[in-house]
């Protein structure tokens, strides 16, 4: 029988996958509101994009150890993470893309 | 300073695409002689996004200011308004999997089919990603030096 995934394996797994469209989103959010999110991003550390990634660092961490106790196959995890990682990618992109 | 920075973190960039390959072709041959290896590889591909992203960033935050009025002037504004703004973002989720790569290299790689895909998959989207940031890092340049020679 096969070793299941160690716990940091899966809980940091789907951290990475919920963190990715997090922070997606979070692009979204933020330029669609220039005066309150952005503004607020940048007066947090002077500049926004240094908010943005100390906010992913945190939901990624803390994620990573409060997802512990999840199970899933190793299988589901992949998907899980490519399909976020796309989906990610493709909000970011999609939105700029819209956006120039 | 700022060229050297500049040069600095596309050197590095291409420095966590290469070991990145490294990894995924490392771990398609997979076996008891070869996992140590690996593992040391994940960790290198971590630690070198991690200081990529660190001088990257601060030459981002420091002096890109004066690139993106130069870019935005000239004939190729997308270079900022598509290519910076999504490679800025997209590199966050680069660094996450780059850090999470030494931790799925901790499982049965050799015994585990399931475990080695995952890797695989983490290291694939890596080397994808890698590419997509080191390509538009190239076409932000140009938008720089064509906004620069119009000037």
């Amino acid at each position: 029988m096969e070793k299941p995934l160690g716990k940091y394996t899966v809980s940091f797994g789907l951290a990475l996958a919920i963190t990715a469209i997090f922070s997606a989103l979070l692009v979204v959010i933020k330029e669609l509101s220039e005066n309150t999110v952005l503004a607020l991003m940048k007066r947090a550390t002077g500049h926004h994009w240094i908010t943005h990634t100390i906010i992913d660092l945190i939901v990624f961490v803390a994620l990573g150890f409060l997802l512990t106790k999840v199970q899933i196959s190793p299988e589901r995890l992949s998907r899980v993470i490519i399909g976020a990682t796309v989906a990610g990618g493709l909000i970011i992109a999609g939105f700029y893309l819209l956006a120039d | 300073m700022f060229e050297v920075m500049v040069m600095m973190h596309a050197v590095l960039g291409l420095l966590v695409l290469l070991a990145g390959i490294w990894v995924f072709v490392e771990a398609l041959n997979v076996s008891q002689s070869n996992v140590a290896r690996i593992r040391l590889a994940s960790l290198i591909v971590a630690v070198a996004m991690w200081v990529t992203f660190a001088v990257a960033g601060y030459w981002y935050v420091a002096y890109y200011a004066a690139d993106k009025a130069l870019i935005l002037k000239g004939p190729w504004p997308f270079a900022h308004n598509f290519f910076m703004e999504t490679k800025e973002h997209v590199v966050l989720m680069l660094l996450l999997l780059t850090t999470f790569l030494p931790i799925a290299a901790q499982n049965d790689l050799v015994g585990n089919k399931g475990a080695r895909s995952l890797f695989l998959c983490v290291a694939g989207l890596i080397v994808l990603i890698g590419v997509a940031v080191e390509g538009s890092g190239g076409i932000i340049s140009m938008g720089a030096k064509l906004g620069a020679a119009l000037r």
